[in-house]
């Protein structure tokens, strides 16, 4: 489904991703985990096109998409939706305009129906009777919810988690990380989640990828991650056992 | 020294291309209406009040700065006209202007600039529309509407503020006041001030949306964004008001010999 | 209608009442030790020393564009331009020299302020100096406001002497005078009092900046959307009391002529 081809970005002189590879399969589950500035969201942004590589190639449903303009990334979005670190809501808008601002883009829908998917996807995160609130008078957590909802409202094949759950209480956390494993196996998608939550990822995840100054230090599934001998990765495990 | 002068070539540079992007936009996709109209109405009513007081005041100090010295000539009795003809030629302008890059440049780019660190603008672009087109497009043009608006506002403001002076300040009645008006403000004084104040809106909007648009690095980089710009704004409005003067004295004495 | 108006003259005191307390308190740590002379050194290099360059670029396009202007006016009143240094001059140095760099200095210095402040409060930066026993305004506000008081009188000589010099150089190029006969035009008009009452203005408005923009900082709220806020706030509120303070002093200056 994503293809990753020895990808370097640099930021002025400053190399942030230094040759990245992987492949994700389709309906997979991949966590990017790392410690923080490592470019786990850098890498991320590639993907969608907000960002463009240096070098390298990327391949989107076998499309080579890395050297695309803005307007040729348009129906790419389409086909991936992304999930912002902040909850990235439009202020001056409502809930349910919010949610159904890339219907109306993307579709040609009628008010009923475009009503009817805005209730499907919130009730899909598990809120309901909030569509004529704003953005400021819902709970943090509630706004990253939202900000789910709006991102699934679309119908993307593939969706991308930029730590959905940084900033968030434990108790949201568990909320929101079992909201990902519901999505992706009710609308059969693909996830990219870009975490440092090890212990979530252990859980949840189909293929890990570890990430340390730019370069994958180590892959493999959850099973493999916890035999591994990679020193990052140990102390990540650490981490872990200790609050179990 | 080199290194400042080169980033302000670079920021003109950049900023004429975003400029140019906009407007390439704006031609090839009509711009919502409604979202206009909204968009000006709100700018302008959010600082009416604050640029109709600072234009009052400036005709009110231009009134008492030029009755001190005409007096010294007796001709008290140009004083309306005088006082008049300078605000809308030159200081109203220029003031006011300055006025308004702090309060709608710099709220622009704040606003803007917290929809950049909040990735609201990047979430438009994940939601396959362009913030250009949603969001500048319409703030870009309300803008120019509304600080023009505004100036011209400032500049009837200033006439108030003048002729209040003059009566309270100089002893001059109203109607001695206004009837040299006619006398020295001729069509030509009014048009150069809204010329200019179409200008200075011009330079006061592309230099917000674009600073705003580029803004990066959380809530620190927000404040940076909004001290650039108006300092840009107002170095901005010192030069075009320096051309806009010449280009009409150009013109002035091609056309009217004056 | 009532409501909204009355609550905005209640929101007004309180802003009002508010800006009072700083100042008051900030004159007080500003005339009693200790004296924090490094701190004033350095904020007088930002305030003064790194906003000349801006401030003497402005001053010179003002300049040139009151030689035109004046020029025009004269030619319509007096039918010739004999007057036109004098004039100039004292517009000069009576309101644009001033008025125009302390507008420059609220947008660089004062927004400056409000968003290194606000964001100091933001990350509880100023919480921690409280903790650690150190008053927040002694330290934050008194070095800012001594050097803004201190730039703004600096600053005001500055920019009048550019500007006056730069009228003279546009006066001979387009209008013909010669540097001794545009001194001796202005001569019959400016006095020495006028480059006083000057610099009382620019030392005014420099008080002026750092009680808006600090306080302002002091009260934002958490968030890129209030670091924009505070600073736009701090530079219109200080943009519109120096129109106001300039309107007051030149009112009360016209009475020493």
């Amino acid at each position: 489904m994503i293809k990753f081809e020895n990808l370097v970005k640099k930021f002025g002189d400053r190399t942030i991703l230094k040759g990245i590879s992987f492949e994700v399969e389709k309906g997979d589950i991949l966590f990017i985990l790392g410690t923080s500035g490592t470019g786990k969201s850098v890498l991320l942004k590639n993907i969608v096109g907000l960002l463009t590589p240096t070098s390298g190639n990327i391949w989107i449903d076998g499309e080579e998409v890395s050297q695309y303009t803005e307007e040729q990334y348009l129906p790419i979005r389409k086909k991936c939706g992304m999930v912002f670190q902040h909850p990235a809501l439009f202020d001056s808008l409502s809930i349910f305009e919010n949610v159904a601002f890339g219907l109306r883009r993307h579709y040609k829908l009628n008010e009923d129906e475009i009503t009817k998917r805005v209730k499907e996807c919130l009730s899909l995160v598990n809120l309901n009777d909030i569509e004529s609130k704003l953005p400021q008078e819902i709970s943090y957590g509630m706004q990253k919810r939202v900000s789910l909802a709006r991102t699934v409202a679309v119908g993307p094949q593939v969706l991308l988690f930029d730590e959905p759950t940084t900033g968030l209480d434990p108790v949201t956390t568990n909320v929101v990380n079992h909201l990902i494993l519901d999505l992706s196996r009710k609308l059969n998608t693909t996830s990219v989640v870009v975490s440092h939550d090890m212990h979530c990822a252990l859980e949840i995840a189909d293929k890990i990828l570890v990430l340390d100054k730019g370069q994958i230090v180590e892959q493999g599934t959850p099973e493999e991650i916890r035999n591994s001998q990679v020193e990052l990765v140990v102390g990540f495990m650490q981490e872990v056992e200790n609050h179990v | 020294m080199f290194n400042t002068i080169g980033n302000a070539v670079f920021f003109i540079g950049d900023c004429t291309l975003f400029v140019g992007e906009v407007i390439r936009l704006g031609i090839k996709e009509k711009p919502s209406l409604h979202e206009i109209a909204e968009q000006t109405w709100r700018v302008s009513m959010q600082s009416l009040s604050t640029t109709a007081l600072a234009g009052f005041f400036v005709g009110a100090i231009m009134t008492v700065q030029f009755t001190m010295q005409i007096q010294q000539f007796g001709a008290l009795g140009y004083l309306g006209g005088l006082s008049t003809s300078g605000t809308i030629r030159e200081i109203g302008p220029l003031l006011i202007a300055f006025m308004l890059s702090g309060k709608v440049g710099a709220f622009t780019s704040a606003e803007l600039g917290t929809m950049k660190v909040t990735e609201q603008l990047d979430a438009i672009r994940c939601l396959g529309s362009s913030p250009i087109r949603e969001i500048i497009l319409p703030r870009y043009i309300a803008i120019i509407l509304s600080s023009f608006f505004l100036l011209a506002i400032g500049l009837l403001m200033s006439i108030g503020g003048g002729l209040l002076l003059g009566m309270f300040f100089s002893g001059i009645n109203h109607e001695e006041y206004l009837r040299h008006i006619p006398t020295i403000v001729a069509w030509p004084s009014i048009l150069i001030g809204l010329f200019k104040c179409l200008v200075f809106s011009i330079i006061l909007a592309s230099i917000c949306t674009y600073r705003g648009y580029t803004t990066t690095g959380g809530a620190k980089g927000v404040g940076l964004a909004v001290v650039n710009t108006a300092v840009a704004t107002m170095i901005g409005i010192v030069i075009a008001d320096w051309l806009t003067s010449y280009i009409c004295e150009a013109l002035q004495s091609y056309f009217l010999g004056v | 209608m009532l409501e909204v108006l009355g609550s905005k003259v209640l929101h007004f005191n309180l802003h009002f009442i508010g800006v009072l307390q700083l100042f008051s308190q900030t004159i007080i740590g500003a005339v009693t030790p200790p004296f924090r002379i490094k701190d004033i050194i350095k904020q007088l290099n930002f305030v003064a020393v790194e906003s000349a360059p801006i401030v003497v670029f402005c001053v010179s396009f003002a300049a040139v564009v009151t030689i035109i202007e004046s020029s025009f006016h004269m030619k319509i009143v007096v039918q010739n331009d004999a007057l036109v240094p004098g004039f100039a001059a004292l517009l000069i140095l009576r309101e644009l020299g001033a008025v125009v760099s302390a507008l420059l200095v609220t947008s660089r210095v004062g927004a400056g302020f409000a968003a290194e402040v606000g964001s100091m409060q933001i990350t509880e930066q100023v919480d921690a100096l409280k903790m650690l026993g150190i008053d927040p305004i002694r330290f934050i506000v008194v070095p800012r406001f001594v050097a803004c008081v201190l730039g703004g009188f600096l600053l005001s000589i500055i920019a009048n002497v550019v500007c006056i010099l730069c009228a003279m150089l546009v006066s001979q190029l387009s209008l013909g005078y010669t540097y001794g006969s545009f001194i001796m035009g202005m001569k019959g008009f400016v006095k020495f009092q006028d480059l006083v009452f000057a610099s009382i203005k620019g030392a005014s408005f420099g008080a002026v900046i750092p009680i808006f923009s600090c306080y302002y900082g002091f009260k934002c709220k958490a968030g890129a959307e209030g670091v924009g806020l505070a600073t736009t706030n701090s530079v219109v509120t200080t943009s519109v009391a120096i129109i106001v303070i300039d309107f007051i002093l030149s009112y009360f200056f016209s009475y020493f002529y």
